[in-house]
């Protein structure tokens, strides 16, 4: 079932991975599953790099939104990235669903640690990614 | 999760362990100066994969000099030790 994101019924929610209402965003969606998150997409020729693949820097901010919102619902509370960084194994292409799972690494007072992996549909890994993220105050 | 406290054997075991389930080859079938790339079926989205799955059971980023020059199990142990 499609997790509710906190801020999914503010009219100024215009997030360029999640919103629904942003006509130039992802629109991504999330489900849980143990204690991990996930998001599925399948881009167009609109998000490419290269001819038929999708722009690295999209992979990132889908495993850094995927990031993100699994810390924002286990904490209540927003977190910032700090700092992400991605591996880049196999070619993620576009016109073909892929999957985006996140999972926590770490927690501190001040500093929570995640990482994500994409598969493709056969689930083999085509990228993952490690990022830091700061809590936020409110 | 593999610890900085693992000794460099466990280490091995752990690489080796690794290396095998992704190369979908017997762990016994490897040893410490097999040519990583010249396991049959290994190509280098694997070796990546491998990487990958390494850098995350040792919690540790591999410098990409590190990562495309190991080729064998002893040298991929020695560069997770040395960033651990």
């Amino acid at each position: 079932m499609t997790v509710a994101l906190p801020w999914r019924t503010r009219e100024d929610h215009r997030c360029f991975g999640c919103a629904p209402r942003n006509p130039h965003g992802l629109g991504l969606t999330f489900e849980q599953a143990g204690d991990a998150l996930w998001t599925e997409f399948d881009l167009g020729h609109h998000y490419e790099s290269y001819p038929g693949v999708v722009h690295g820097g999209i992979v990132a901010l889908i495993c850094d939104e995927t990031m993100g919102n699994l810390i924002v619902l286990r904490n209540g509370t927003p977190a910032v990235t700090t700092s992400m960084r991605m591996r880049y194994i196999g070619t993620v292409h576009v016109g073909l669903p892929h999957r985006v799972a996140a999972t926590l690494t770490s927690a501190s007072p001040t500093l929570i640690g995640a990482a994500a992996d994409v598969t493709d549909a056969r689930g083999d890994l085509v990228a993952s990614a490690t990022a830091t993220y700061h809590r936020s105050a409110s | 999760m593999t610890t900085s406290t693992d000794t460099p054997a466990q280490i091995t075991d752990t690489v080796r362990g690794i290396v095998a389930e992704v190369l979908a080859v017997p762990a016994d079938a490897l040893s410490l100066d097999t040519d990583l790339r010249g396991v049959e079926g290994a190509d280098s989205i694997k070796v990546l994969r491998m990487i990958a799955r390494i850098e995350r059971e040792f919690d540790v980023e591999l410098e990409d000099e590190d990562v495309f020059g190991v080729s064998t199990i002893a040298e991929v142990s020695d560069v997770v030790r040395k960033a651990l």
